[in-house]
């Protein structure tokens, strides 16, 4: 079989890679799937999208054996049926190898141990593990792949792109040329955008062999960039599946996603050129070497660039987090000198960060959705240690929150865990805008999050925009930035290095952050469907 | 959008729920309530009088004093405080051995011992929250330590002798209990309070979730979590003094014997009334729970080894439950 062979998706009376028929999956009185389906031909990167809460992980899950399918659906590849539950070994032993999110890595053990894990063979009487035989069998399958990477080296120390090998390596070491499918269960998420571009040409080289990959996403830009064909998932059911992405457009797939179109953002408010000004100057810290800009109440501006720019380490040095070595804020007249700043200090000035890592620095997981949302009143700075919370005041405040960010389950009794990603972050976000806050600093709101909150995060963004709040947003996801932003500067070298006015579409955010460096598209094999994107 | 947003109103939980949220909340106290009845229909002669009531609720101070010391640490992340017990040792050994072997006032010699056992928790939290060495390690060498240095100090022997008068600050019969019952139902119930309805409390409870996410909330991380040693350490203190004063005097070697009562208790705790939190009266209800269930077995002849195969067994069986309703939870 040569790779021209598996150019496209295969033709009519072709046996499907990996098929997925009739799959059901109920959790009690919740049915989490209704008869799902899916098709991976061969020799394709198929991607799988939907809304949290879909099933599609609930999916991913019974692929690799977590969890057991209701009887009645069947699971093929190449033909044959896998037996349910699934096992992983006999998944394995059928070509199918999965890469979990954030890539599944143990960072101080060494590429060979992370390939191998789970592999080992036990040689000699001393039933001891044959490094030699180990060595050989990753190093072969990472020729493979046309990137060899020192075996002895600590995951930890590698590059995101060396890191993002290994991980596509482990699973494709079962699968032999031309056979097999690798799921990505959202494994792309953390890659910056070299590593994805290095990422995509790796799998281009895989699937031109003819194994096969599904992609599961939440990206739907990458979807579209990257995949040949799409299937969506809707409330537990497959509503379109194996679309062609050559022959889509974006708001074709919200619109399969939602089952209905996004409302427009909608015309903003003209700015009022008299509006007062929050005015930050010469901050500098790690990273940022010196920033300086205004922002009217009302406005919202973005900050972007390529990674280690500046724009990342920003809000951070603005909020008190990190500690900055000069730059002052200033808000009404009054000044904030940021040196010595901490986080109580910013808060109180009415400065506060919507931070990136949701469950690391965010949300306290095993804590209420209640509890989380009034921290910053009830629990923060300015007020007196023992004083008695009032209860019914708090529950008003929370009650009007999950109405306004439409948080589900309307529940704030459950714990924060407890919820889906998308209505985490409405819940981060709400705990930030309760504050009421003068200067709103946010670091990549809506990413990894569904395009239904996402829409209900960028409005409430706005809202507090029209309520006179100076927002600020730090990201790299330049839709995200063209969607809610008036202006976006860009930083280089942790300088501010160019402003875009007036209505910055997306494109003109890409062309300014990559203007040196330049942007190859995700896929070499799809050029020209690259330039059909809207 | 209008419209979904009248549609949304806060759900309750609904009946099969409530159901559910009692059944988790109180099924600890419905077994107890079988046990009493299993040992009263078993042993009515000596298990229903008032003196296993008085047994149950009079003696257990010192383990709700020690469970006391160890939530104010496990509320805010620190998993294993393992130098409670010896700090309420240190300080129950010094009331004697200050007041009978050295001749001082027993009042004096009660605010030294709490004063040590409070340094003793300042010590843990500098070397824990401001040098950053592991909880673990530094507990478990102050806990052998401690022991160390209050048999040092009482040469090795029990010393007794402290006065009558000294005694009724624990043994002063209120409504047909001693005070010792009544002042650690009111700490609990003092720090049950602190915990649910103050800011400080919450601001404990978040430190022990998340510190990142409570630092960016402008709370003083460090300074609560240095607090919480210093007032675990002043907690083991007082019961310290208490133990002192309820028995007249202390054997130094009987600290130790605590340590997995304390543990067994307070992971027990998480099931009762807020599954799956560390949780005050959950806690007091836990002593008094494992208490019934050895005076019981005791009363029906088991020997003595009995209280190390039930604090041992309850320990395992808790630290499951506990992990358990924490799983399901998040």
């Amino acid at each position: 079989m040569t790779a021209e062979h598996f150019a496209g998706p295969g033709g009519p009376g072709a046996v499907p890679r990996l098929q997925v028929t009739g799959v059901s999956k109920t959790f009690g009185s919740n049915r989490a799937l209704h008869e799902v389906s899916l098709e991976v031909a061969a020799g394709e990167i198929h991607g799988l999208i939907g809304q949290n809460g879909c099933g599609k992980s609930t999916l991913t899950k019974i692929l690799t054996g977590y969890h057991a399918a209701d009887p009645g659906g069947s699971i093929r590849v190449d033909g044959q049926s896998l037996r349910q539950p699934v096992r992983p070994l006999d998944a394995r032993a059928h070509g199918v190898g999965v890469v979990h999110q954030s890539l599944g890595l143990v960072d101080d053990r060494t590429v060979v141990e992370n390939l191998r894990l789970g592999r080992f063979r036990a040689h000699g009487v001393a039933r001891h593990i044959a490094w030699r035989h180990e060595r050989e069998q990753a190093r072969a399958v990472l020729e493979r792949l046309g990137r060899p990477l020192p075996l002895q080296a600590l995951v930890g120390s590698l590059s995101e792109e060396e890191r993002a090998t290994v991980a596509i390596a482990r699973a494709l070491q079962d699968t032999q040329d031309g056979r097999g499918v690798v799921v990505f269960d959202e494994s792309t998420r953390s890659l910056t955008r070299a590593a994805l571009e290095a990422f995509y040409a790796m799998l281009d080289d895989v699937v031109a062999t003819g194994t096969s990959v599904l992609l599961i996403s939440h990206s739907l830009e990458e979807v579209l960039a990257a995949t040949d064909r799409v299937t969506v998932l809707r409330d537990g059911r497959t509503v379109e599946s194996g679309l062609r992405t050559a022959e889509l457009s974006e708001a074709d797939l919200v619109h399969a996603l939602l089952g209905r179109a996004l409302d427009g953002a909608g015309a903003r408010k003209p700015a009022d050129p008299d509006r007062p000004v929050v005015e930050i100057r010469a901050v500098a810290g790690k990273g940022v070497q010196e920033a300086g800009l205004d922002i009217a109440r009302g406005e919202i501006v973005g900050v972007t660039g390529l990674t280690g720019a500046g724009h990342e380490e920003l809000p951070y040095l603005l909020t008190g987090v990190r500690t900055a070595e000069q730059g002052t804020v200033s808000i009404d007249g009054r000044a904030v000198r940021l040196a010595g700043l901490d986080c109580a200090g910013a808060i109180e000035a009415g400065i506060v960060l919507v931070p990136e890592g949701r469950e690391r620095q965010g949300l306290a997981l095993e804590l209420s959705v209640s509890e989380n949302l009034v921290l910053p009143q009830r629990g923060g700075p300015g007020r007196r240690a023992l004083s008695r919370l009032d209860r019914s005041q708090d529950r008003e405040l929370v009650a009007e929150w999950v109405r306004t960010l439409d948080i589900k389950p309307p529940r704030p009794d459950l714990n924060v865990g407890q919820l889906s990603g998308g209505n985490q972050q409405k819940v981060l976000l709400a705990k930030w805008l309760a504050t009421r806050p003068q200067l709103l600093v946010l670091h990549e709101p809506t990413q990894a999050v569904d395009v239904g909150a996402r829409h209900a995060i960028a409005e409430a963004i706005r809202a507090a925009a029209d309520a006179g709040c100076a927002v600020l947003v730090a990201g790299s996801d330049e839709n995200e930035l063209a969607v809610l932003c008036d202006r976006v500067l860009v930083f280089r070298e942790g300088r501010i290095a160019e402003e875009l006015t007036d209505d910055v579409p997306a494109e003109r955010i890409v062309q300014a952050i990559y203007r040196d460096a330049v942007r190859r598209p995700l896929r070499r094999s799809r050029v020209p469907q690259q330039t059909r994107r809207t | 959008m209008s419209a979904t947003l009248q549609d949304t109103r806060l759900e309750q939980p609904g009946r099969a729920n409530l159901v559910h949220t009692i059944g988790s909340r109180f099924s600890l106290i419905g077994v107890w309530v079988v046990l009493a009845v299993v040992y009263a229909a078993t042993e009515p002669g000596t298990f229903l009088t008032s003196g296993t009531f008085q047994t149950i609720f009079g003696s257990q101070q010192a383990l709700v004093f020690l469970t006391a010391a160890l939530l104010c640490t496990i509320t805010i992340g620190e998993f294993v405080d393992m130098s409670v017990a010896s700090t309420l040792g240190l300080s129950a050994i010094l009331v004697p051995v200050l007041t009978v072997d050295h001749g001082w006032n027993v009042w004096l010699a009660s605010v030294v011992a709490i004063a040590a056992a409070a340094l003793v928790g300042a010590v843990n939290g500098w070397l824990i929250v401001r040098l950053g060495v592991n909880t673990i390690v530094v507990t478990l060498g102050m806990a052998t330590f401690l022991l160390g240095i209050a048999l040092w100090v009482s040469n090795l022997t029990p010393v007794s002798g402290l006065s009558h008068s000294f005694s009724l600050i624990a043994l002063q019969d209120v409504a047909g209990l001693p005070l010792g019952f009544w002042e650690g139902l009111v700490l609990m119930l003092g720090f049950a309070y602190l915990l649910a309805w103050t800011p400080l409390g919450r601001n404990m409870r978040f430190v022990g979730a998340n510190r990142e996410v409570s630092r960016l909330a402008g709370i003083q991380v460090n300074r609560i979590r240095f607090g919480s040693f210093v007032a675990a350490g002043t907690i083991a203190g007082v019961g310290g003094v208490l133990s002192s004063a309820a028995t007249g005097g202390f054997d130094p070697t009987i600290s130790q014997s605590y340590l997995l009562p304390i543990f067994a208790a307070t992971f027990l705790g998480t099931a009762v009334l807020e599954p799956g939190r560390f949780n005050p009266l959950g806690t007091l209800i836990a002593v008094y729970f494992l208490a019934t269930g050895i005076l019981g077995l005791q009363l029906l002849g088991v020997a003595g080894w009995v209280s190390d195969v039930f604090y041992g067994g309850a320990l395992v069986i808790a630290v499951t439950l506990s992990t358990l309703l924490r799983r399901r939870s998040v």
